[in-house]
């Protein structure tokens, strides 16, 4: 397992120094000049090519990525030309709002998906059935921000149950941050009340995002309950007697899950870059906000570092997921142990 | 009273085709303590007629259109799921044909054996003691089952072991409890020969000391020869014989039987070649009256009508043809 796990990280590192390479050729050769963005249109000629020198642009493409990456190395990632402060600074603020968002979704969409996957494959041509393959359709045909928009107006607007503006209300103060997640803080903080809103507004825009993984797994679990249920194995169990629950919630479920799990890596990307829309609607101060805000201000070290954290983030998540796949099913445990 | 049976039993399976009519008014019955053996070609219903009983054909396609299924007078059809799980918990359960799907690959040997006994039981006590008495209770099926070093298996996955050895884990989980009636749906089919006739043996020798009756279904003559008092043969979904094992394979009545006995022991591959000429009909259009009638050389005009029903011939040998109408 050991072996598995240092190969994948180095397969990662590998996969990551490629894609900052390629990242960084990429936001030097697109039209513009980042250093004409970063200064404005009123700056003068001679102010711009002050900058440019600044930023090593004058130098050869080879040279600007050593300085780049001997400043990785030392874990500075350079200067924001939009925010005017360290990469890592802006990260440091950004990243723990969309993860927080983003992890409270997979959660919604994981445990919603998997109790209405199992249900409609036990229960399969019921009514229930019927529906949530009606609703899954719907989940996954409606974008994010439409879903939104919709969200908000019901639950917002008519109903008045939950907010639907930023993390934690105007006049609230925000407890001191330690993980960056507003809820995990305000509970650390011992703020229970605090906690409690800050759980609130993540709601509708965490539905938002859930609602077309909680459509695509509940499918993807249905299909594979259907699946296993027609296994000898299962009917086996059924011959010698063995309990329901026991039967669905562990003999069935677990080959069942596995499919879904190794999706989640996949529903994660996704979800970075489907968080973008939503935090724009909910006017959540998230990272895919920011990064988009990079993209179009041609910030060269915060683009190749959003970039960056997108990769990390997703070779991370995958080796998570190859890990839970391993620990669930022995037969691949046991190959891997080659016996 | 029989411990078992079956009478007048319609299944079929509603496909894309159409509807297949399959068993086709089954009546058989095993008595207490009883072994019987029940051979027929591929495709007649053997399996079709097993998960009938056990009431896990799955509907849909399958469709149970009438007949009884009566354990100890009372009909499994009819019994709601809870009393249908008290039947396989104490009462009776099978093995199946293929060994290598039999097993949930996602668990070891051990929790799936351990699973069987604790649901078996209507109490059981979560201490150390009731733990550690059901794991040797386990070891100790797996040891009778013939499996060598059975305290390390408990702690293997199926894919883990051999097809010999997880059929010996099938039987053990069979007969880990104490059912009256043992299901075996040729439980050797896909194994090794050598290995066949060893489980077999071993099958026969747990069941005699259980005192259980059980149904060994089996395309081998020889199996039914050496282990079974009383035999059926099936035919395109109905019994067309039986009697004494004995007397059924010294002289069969029925032409199909007969046919049986002429062609090879072993009727595993594309019928029966060289005994009866055609094939098991199409259960879309089933032949009308007596099934077999299409192949059969002595046919009369009322085969065509109505299925026979079974005809007394003697020292318990009964007969589905109009030739023994006398
Ligand atoms: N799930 C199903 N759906 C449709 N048809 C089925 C299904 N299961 C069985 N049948 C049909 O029912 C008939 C009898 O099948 P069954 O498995 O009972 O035969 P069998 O006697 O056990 O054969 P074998 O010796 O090959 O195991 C076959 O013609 C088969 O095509
Ligand atoms: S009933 Fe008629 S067709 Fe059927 S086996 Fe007897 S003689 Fe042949
Ligand atoms: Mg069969």
């Amino acid at each position: 397992m050991a072996k598995f796990i240092g190969q994948r990280l180095a397969q990662s590192l590998f996969v990551l120094f490629g894609l900052s390479l390629l990242i960084f050729f990429i936001a030097r050769v697109v039209p513009g000049d980042p250093a004409r963005a970063a200064l404005g249109f009123l700056a003068t000629q001679d102010q711009v090519e002050k900058m440019r020198a600044e930023m090593h642009l004058d130098k050869p493409f080879v040279v600007q990525y050593y300085y780049w990456f001997t400043g990785l190395l030392r874990g500075d990632l350079g200067k924001s030309s939009y925010t005017h402060r360290p990469v890592t600074t802006d990260l440091g603020q950004f990243i723990p709002a969309t993860l927080e968002l983003i992890l409270f979704a997979t959660l919604i969409s994981l445990t919603v998906g998997q109790v209405t996957g199992v249900l409609a494959g036990y229960f399969r041509n019921s009514w229930f059935d019927g529906l949530s393959r009606l609703i899954s359709y719907l989940g996954i045909a409606t974008p994010s921000f439409v879903v939104a928009i919709l969200l908000i107006f019901v639950f917002s607007q008519l109903l008045r149950l939950a907010p639907s503006v930023g993390r934690l209300p105007i006049m609230v103060a925000p407890p001191p941050t330690v993980t960056g997640f507003m809820v995990l803080d305000a509970l650390i903080a011992g703020r229970v009340e605090v906690a409690l809103v800050a759980l609130k507004h993540l709601l509708l825009p965490a539905v938002s995002l859930a609602l077309i993984h909680i459509a695509q797994e509940g499918r993807i679990t249905r299909t594979s309950i259907v699946e296993n249920l027609d296994k000898d194995y299962i009917t086996m169990h059924k011959v010698h007697g063995i309990r329901t629950s026991r039967l669905v919630f562990k003999y069935l479920l677990r080959p069942s899950i596995i499919p879904t799990v190794a999706v989640i890596g996949l529903d994660f990307a996704f979800l970075m870059s489907n968080a973008f829309l939503v935090e724009l609607v909910f006017m959540w101060p998230g990272f895919a906000r920011y990064a988009v805000t990079t993209m179009l201000n041609k910030d060269l070290n915060a683009m190749v570092a959003v970039v960056l954290v997108i990769g990390v983030t997703f070779a991370m998540v995958n080796l998570l997921v190859d890990i839970l796949i391993t620990f669930l099913d022995p037969t691949i445990r046991i190959q891997r142990r080659g016996g | 009273m029989a411990l078992l049976e079956v009478v007048d039993l319609h299944v079929g399976y509603r496909v894309f085709e159409g509807y297949l009519k399959v068993l086709n008014g089954v009546n058989f019955e095993i008595e207490e303590q009883e072994r019987v053996g029940l051979v027929g070609e591929t495709g007649c219903g053997k399996t079709t007629l097993v998960k009938t009983i056990l009431r896990v054909l799955p509907v849909p396609p399958a469709r149970i259109q009438r007949g009884q299924v009566l354990y100890h007078g009372k009909d499994i059809l009819l019994m709601s799921p809870r009393e249908v799980r008290g039947l396989r918990r104490r009462e009776m359960t099978a093995i199946f044909q293929d060994p290598l799907q039999a097993l949930n690959p996602m668990f070891t040997i051990g929790t799936q054996l351990r699973d069987i006994l604790k649901d078996s039981q209507e109490r059981v006590g979560r201490g150390q003691r009731t733990q550690r008495a059901i794991t040797a209770r386990c070891i100790s099926a797996l040891r009778d089952t013939g499996m060598p070093d059975p305290e390390r298996i408990m702690s293997n996955y199926p894919i883990q072991l051999s097809g010999g050895m997880r059929q010996r884990v099938c039987i053990a989980e069979a007969l880990s409890r104490n059912v009256r009636l043992l299901l075996a749906d040729e439980p050797t089919t896909n194994l090794d020969v050598t290995i066949q006739d060893q489980i077999l043996r071993k099958l026969d020798q747990l069941v005699d000391q259980r005192g259980a009756s059980v149904l060994i279904i089996t395309h081998s003559m020889g199996v039914v020869r050496d282990l079974t008092q009383r035999l059926y043969i099936m035919y395109a979904g109905s019994m067309v014989e039986t009697g004494r094992t004995k007397g059924v394979l010294a002289s069969p009545l029925h032409p199909y039987t007969q046919g049986l006995m002429r062609s090879v022991p072993r009727l595993t591959g594309q019928g029966i070649s060289d005994g009866i000429p055609g094939r098991i009909p199409n259960y879309l259009q089933p032949p009308s009256g007596c099934r077999f009638h299409p192949r059969c050389a002595h046919a009369m005009p009322v085969c065509v009508e109505a299925p026979p029903p079974f005809y007394p011939a003697g020292d318990n040998h009964r007969v589905a043809c109009y030739l023994y109408r006398s």
